[in-house]
């Protein structure tokens, strides 16, 4: 069995599909960032499959991009959740609804 | 130019006089009364005597000068475009003949006036205005165009006024301010005079495209032998009916200013003025000056008589409307001189009825005539005038002799009134003596100075032929008869019979300041008939003209040919005049002259016999027709019918239209309150109602709309996720439908 | 900066100086005005000794750009229309501010102030050449004069000041719209460029006449928009009184003759009869309003719109006679009328009343006032020999010959000499009632004479009126120039039109 381009955007879709759930179910905001990175990977695996079927870099250069914003991104949240936790004592994000209208 | 230099003095000295008597005379007056009323009056008469002089070396300038007229150009006046007016003087021989009459007679009546004004608190101001009016008599004649007769025309009317309400703060019984009225009421019907003038003006120059006389007659002969038509900007006319309207303007002009019907009312009210200016202005000079526009401007009016035009209407021609209007003004107001018991109202309506004759004279074309009356009217008229003031002198005089003590009559005396006269020529003979020879001329009794004049002027109207003529005979014949009755009834009242009221009992002569000038006007008036003195046969003149030698007959006329152009047009067959005997024409003379001494024998051996016993009697023909006319007329007219009509329509004008309909009801009313109410709609209605209501309306709508919305934001996280996954889910649906479909 | 800019702002030095001297008392304060006045009226001698007579077009000209981006320009320039108005502003308001000295107490300063900024307003209006200049000095004057009469006015002050300003604001609205569409059309502003470039807007001329003309009619006032006249007059304080006469409503008048005929001849021909009825109109009902009136300022006040009258008739003449005539009887109206509402305002300060029946037999209170007050009344209703005849004559001189008014000229000069007599009846009606009979109201015996102020200012305007009346030659020379050629202009569109 030769592994064609599918299987790699069938994973790719899976691991984003999981992701995708965990960001919606999830109440511990940790596992919410978690979910949130396995998306980002999701995508690289799919930029990454794409690349090298298509004999292209382009994708590749955009996969480094990604893992730096995302790099930056958990930095950044992170730092947000310390804080939240630091003035709710908690990261259950339904506790936190400071923008309802 | 050489003695025609001197001319601008004419106007210079009576100038040098005003200012002197306007500025210091009031304080040499109230200085030293005797003094400086010397000093006042005879600075002011001296001015009129230099400006004699003057007259006299122009009269012989001209003689020298072969009677050629000159022009003495002093400045420019008005320059505007092709228009042009110089202040310059003509000196021809009927200005000199006018300014002979206006300095001479006016240099007398100054010398009265000083006896005559004596201890009056306004004395130099008296003497400021007569010398005001000279200087705007002499430019009057002296112009040499029509708008320099014009300001003099204006100047003496503004004169008149001044003179008339010269005593401006005396009241009658009623509170009235009858001096200031009158000479308001003089003004007035001037300028209605005025308005013609101006009229005739602005036509005369835009049809000879000048003022100057000469230019203007010279244009106008030659315009009428050429036969072209009238034309300016867009107007059109004939030449004949162009002249007919400017020649009908100048007699509305005359009869304002010589007063004549219609305008003739302000003139009776003149005599409210101190006595020497009813002498000198209402009488002897500014009154004739109508009669010397037409005289000036006779080419013109020769000019519509030859070209037939008729006023349209009425269908008589210009000159000949003048012939009647001064034909019906003598007997007119010969016949209301019956009615007047004022010494000097019936001189006044005298003097209405010779300037009648007058403009009768000039109208038919005997301007000769109308020159020589005017003249000879001068002399008798100034003298019965200031024989007048002197008579009312004498009666205030024995009135103030009586009234030591007792003052309480004062008021209602009135020294004018004839009915309280009677048997003054015991007390004053030489009035009474000059008075005699001033009537006897007026009167037409041979041989005085208004016999001659006067007889000229009907044989001219009684020889030509036409029904005009006719009826000016007439009118005329009739006006001179009743001329010598009004005047028989003055002298029967106020000289003989017996004195009817005390003051009449001490009258007193005057002094001789004021005598000596009547002596001489009288004299003058019994010898003014040689200035024109008639041939006395046919074969008389044709011997003279053969000679070339005409004596001293005719004088007058031979002098003045020189500046009435139209004897030289009909000479020249160019139009045809009517023509003045020059030979007395005894049937004329003998109706006249019977009819006058008739008329006088009847005033006082018949009507007037045994009357005037006691003040208080009636006039015996205080039942006749005749004395309506006092009271009916054009002064009721106007008194009663257009002045009061006149005030209703001005204050109907100032208050209801202008005042209560124009500015309170359609602006304040209309507009303003229009305005106020629609801004009080604007701000309470539309603005809190509307304006506010559709901004906070769409501020209710927003709140309502977001309120909805609102539900959509939890704040969870979680949500937000959500929508964004489904949105991606929405736009990929969107972006791959049609790829999958 | 040319000559005539300096004339203009020169009372600026004078505005400076009051606003400056905060601590001098009143009096020095009157003395800096009445210097300023005095001084501008000899630069304005200075300007008549530059200027040259004969010349038909603008002369010491002084332009350049000012807002480029709309073609607006600073140009002052005169010529023979401008240069009497100019001078008789620098008169009247050498007059009007002594006249003032003992009539205004309070807010000497502030009062001062207007009066000079109103100077220059009139000056600039006499002066601009370029139109959104003129508008700016147009409108400028109406600020001084608003506060001129709402402070220091009668009783009725701020009602006439209101009305005032908004009448003549509203008239010069529909001109602002007539000028920016001109200035847009042809890309210029500029008075003489607008006149040669008239083509451009030949076709709206019509509308655009009639947008200066109400705004110039409200102004002088012709009938019937002379509703705010009375109240102005009978409200402002004497010297506003005489300033409004004697210059204010000539603003008018000359805005005809600046603007109206050359800019838009055609439309002038073709409006020349109906402006000329309402002359004549205003000729007469002026004249029998004020015989009906019982309070003298309002006399005279009426009385000016029978005057001005014959301006427009004169103006509407559209030939040289009419027009130099209106010039020259503005300058006339100016003196006398002036004149006429300083009498007034002499006897109002001794008195406190305006009402005719108060007085009479003043004359022999007060003889030489009496004597004075004559002259100015003869000038007023056209006396020969006097200003206003010279004016009024020329004026109906013109009207018989004029072109303009038809195949029957004579029914207009008819109707308008009857104004003539009417003069003499209001006039001589008021002189009568003031001036002569007995002198029976104890409150006038105590009528002081002139003071040598007053005495000094009646001969002033004396001067003038014998000089225009026996000499007025070298005032018809000024402008003679000028309006020939803006006849001669009018002629060859009438021409044309044949």
């Amino acid at each position: 069995m030769e592994l064609t381009i599918d299987w790699y955007i069938g994973l790719s879709a899976i691991l984003f599909s999981l992701g995708a759930l965990g960001v919606l179910t999830r109440r511990n905001a940790i596992i919410v960032f978690m979910s949130i990175e396995m998306m980002l990977n999701a995508a690289n695996l799919a930029f990454v499959a794409f690349a090298r079927h298509l004999g292209d870099l382009d994708g590749q250069v955009l996969v480094f991009f990604v893992i730096t914003v995302a790099a930056a991104e958990v930095a950044v949240g992170l730092a947000l959740i310390v804080t939240i936790f630091r003035s709710k004592k908690s990261i259950n994000i339904d506790e936190i609804n400071l923008m309802k209208g | 130019m050489g003695i025609f230099g001197l001319a601008p003095l004419l106007l210079v000295f009576p100038l040098i006089g005003v200012l002197f008597n306007g500025l210091v005379g009031r304080r040499f007056v109230e200085y030293n009364r005797q003094t400086g009323e010397k000093w006042s009056g005879w600075f002011g008469s001296l001015m009129a005597l230099s400006a004699f002089a003057i007259a006299v070396a122009m009269f012989f300038g001209l003689g020298a000068h072969e009677f050629h007229a000159e022009t003495v150009v002093l400045f420019d006046w008005i320059h505007v475009g092709d228009f042009y007016v110089p202040w310059a003087m003509q000196i021809d021989t009927l200005s000199v003949t006018m300014m002979l009459v206006v300095t001479g007679v006016g240099s007398l009546i100054h010398i009265y006036a000083i006896g005559y004004m004596h201890g009056d608190p306004n004395f130099s101001r008296f003497f400021t205005y007569l010398n005001l009016f000279l200087f705007f008599m002499l430019i009057l004649v002296s112009g040499n165009n029509y708008l320099m007769l014009f300001v003099g025309w204006e100047g003496v009317g503004l004169c008149s006024f001044l003179l008339i309400g010269f005593w401006f703060d005396r009241v009658n019984e009623k509170g009235e301010t009858m001096n200031a009225n009158a000479a308001r009421k003089a003004f007035v019907a001037n300028r209605v005079g005025d308005l013609a003038m101006i009229l005739a003006m602005t036509l005369t120059f835009w049809t000879f495209k000048s003022l100057e006389f000469q230019p203007v007659f010279d244009s106008a002969v030659e315009m009428f032998e050429s036969g072209h038509m009238v034309h300016f900007g867009a107007f059109e006319a004939t030449l004949g009916g162009v002249l007919t309207a400017i020649t009908a303007l100048f007699l509305a002009g005359a009869a304002g200013k010589s007063a004549q019907i219609p305008l003739y009312v302000w003139l009776p009210d003149a005599m409210a003025g101190p006595t020497p200016v009813s002498a000198l202005i209402h009488a002897a000079t500014m009154v004739t000056s109508g009669i010397y526009l037409i005289v000036r401007s006779n080419v013109l009016f020769e000019i519509v008589r030859a070209s037939e035009v008729v006023i349209p209407g009425i269908n008589i021609s210009s000159p000949d409307l003048v012939a009647l209007t001064g034909a019906a003004t003598a007997v007119f107001a010969g016949l209301i001189a019956f009615t007047q018991f004022d010494i000097k109202k019936v001189l006044a309506y005298s003097t209405v009825s010779q300037l009648g004759f007058m403009i009768a004279a000039v109208g038919m074309g005997a301007y000769v005539a109308g020159m020589f009356h005017l003249i000879t009217h001068a002399f008798f008229k100034a003298l019965l005038f200031l024989g007048s003031g002197s008579v009312i002198h004498g009666m205030e005089h024995g009135h103030h002799h009586l009234s030591h003590g007792h003052h309480d009559e004062h008021d209602t005396f009135d020294p004018q009134d004839m009915r309280t006269m009677g048997g003054l020529r015991h007390k004053m003979p030489t009035t009474f003596a000059v008075y005699m020879i001033g009537s006897l001329a007026l009167a037409g009794i041979v041989p005085l100075a208004g016999f001659w004049s006067k007889d000229e002027i009907l044989a001219h109207a009684g020889t030509n032929p036409g029904w005009i003529f006719t009826v000016v005979y007439w009118m005329l014949t009739v006006a001179a008869f009743c001329t010598a009755f009004y005047m028989g009834r003055q002298l029967k009242m106020t000289f003989f019979g017996k004195p009817r009221h005390a003051a009449a009992e001490h009258a007193e002569e005057s002094s001789p300041l004021m005598t000596r000038p009547l002596m001489v006007l009288a004299a003058l008036a019994v010898l003014g008939g040689l200035l024109n003195f008639p041939f006395f046969s046919e074969s008389a003149y044709k011997a003279a003209s053969e000679a070339h030698d005409y004596g001293i007959n005719l004088a007058l006329e031979h002098w003045l040919e020189h500046s009435i152009a139209s004897f030289e047009l009909s000479e020249e067959g160019i139009v045809h005049m009517p023509h003045t005997p020059t030979w007395i024409q005894f049937d004329v003379a003998i109706i006249s002259t019977i009819l006058a001494v008739v008329a006088l024998l009847a005033a006082v051996f018949l009507v007037y016999r045994n009357r005037w016993q006691t003040a208080d009697e009636r006039d015996p023909l205080q039942s006749t027709p005749i004395w309506w006319m006092a009271v009916l007329p054009f002064d009721t007219l106007y008194m009663k019918g257009i002045i009061p009509l006149f005030n209703r329509l001005a204050d109907f004008l100032g208050y209801k239209i202008d005042w209560d309909l124009w500015h309170n009801f359609v602006h304040e009313r209309i507009i303003r309150d229009t305005f106020v109410g629609f801004a009080n709609f604007a701000s309470d209605v539309l603005d809190r109602q509307g304006v506010d209501g559709l901004v906070n309306g769409a501020g209710q709508l927003t709140r309502w709309l977001s309120g909805g919305l609102r539900m959509s934001q939890t704040g969870y996280a979680r949500t937000y996720a959500l929508s964004i996954l489904l949105g991606t889910v929405a736009l990929l649906a969107y972006f791959l439908w049609p790829v999958i479909f | 900066m040319g000559i005539l800019s300096l004339l203009t702002f020169f009372p600026l030095i004078g505005v400076v100086a009051l606003l400056i001297m905060r601590k001098a008392s009143d009096n020095a304060l009157k003395w800096v005005a009445i210097s300023t006045a005095i001084a501008t009226f000899g630069m304005s001698l200075v300007v008549l000794g530059q200027f040259e007579t004969g010349v038909a077009g603008l002369q010491l000209i002084d332009r350049f750009e000012w807002i480029e981006a709309w073609g607006i320009e600073y140009h002052m320039g005169i010529d023979g229309i401008s240069i009497l108005m100019v001078l008789l502003t620098t008169f009247i308001m050498m007059l009007a501010i002594p006249s003032s000295w003992n009539a205004i107490s309070s807010q000497v300063r502030q009062y001062y102030i207007f009066m000079l900024l109103l100077e220059v307003g009139m000056l600039g209006v006499f002066l601009a050449q370029d139109l959104f200049l003129f508008y700016i000095f147009w409108e400028f004057t109406l600020v001084p004069m608003y506060f001129l009469i709402g402070i220091w006015g009668g009783k009725n002050r701020v009602y006439a000041a209101i009305k005032f300003f908004l009448y003549t604001m509203a008239g010069s609205l529909l001109m602002l719209l007539g000028i920016l569409y001109m200035g847009i059309t042809n890309d210029t502003f500029s008075l003489p460029d607008l006149i040669s470039g008239r083509a451009a807007f030949a076709d709206v001329q019509n509308w655009l006449f009639l947008g200066f003309a109400i705004a110039f009619a409200i102004k002088v006032p012709i009938f019937p928009f002379h509703s705010w006249l009375p109240d102005a007059h009978t409200e402002a304080p004497t010297a506003g009184s005489v300033i409004l006469a004697g210059v204010l409503l000539k603003m008018g008048t000359y805005g005809f003759i600046r603007f109206n005929l050359p800019l838009f001849p055609e439309a002038s021909v073709e409006f020349a009869p109906a402006i000329a009825v309402l002359a004549i109109i205003g000729i007469i009902y002026g004249a029998i309003v004020s015989f009906a009136q019982k309070d003298v300022k309002k006399l005279v006040a009426y009385s000016s719109i029978s005057h001005l009258g014959f301006v427009m008739l004169g103006i509407f003449s559209l030939n040289n006679q009419g027009i130099q005539g209106a010039i020259l009887q503005g300058v006339n109206h100016g003196i006398s009328s002036g004149a006429l509402f300083f009498i007034v305002g002499v006897l109002y300060e001794q008195r406190h009343t305006r009402e005719i029946k108060e007085y009479g037999g003043v004359w022999k209170a007060m003889p030489v006032f009496s004597a004075l007050t004559l002259i100015v009344t003869l000038s007023s209703m056209g006396l020969p020999g006097l200003n206003g005849f010279v004016g009024e004559f020329t004026i109906l001189l013109g009207s018989m010959g004029a072109e303009s008014l038809g195949a029957s000229p004579w029914i207009f000069t008819a109707f308008a000499t009857t104004g003539v007599i009417l003069a003499a009846v209001y006039l001589l009606w008021m002189f009568q009632r003031v001036f002569m009979g007995p002198l029976d109201n104890p409150a006038n015996e105590k009528l002081r004479d002139l003071n040598s102020g007053e005495l000094a200012i009646m001969l002033s305007f004396m001067l003038f009126i014998i000089w225009i009346g026996v000499a007025p030659s070298g005032f018809f020379s000024l402008m003679d120039g000028t309006v020939s050629k803006l006849v001669a202009d009018i002629g060859s569109v009438l021409l044309a039109g044949q």
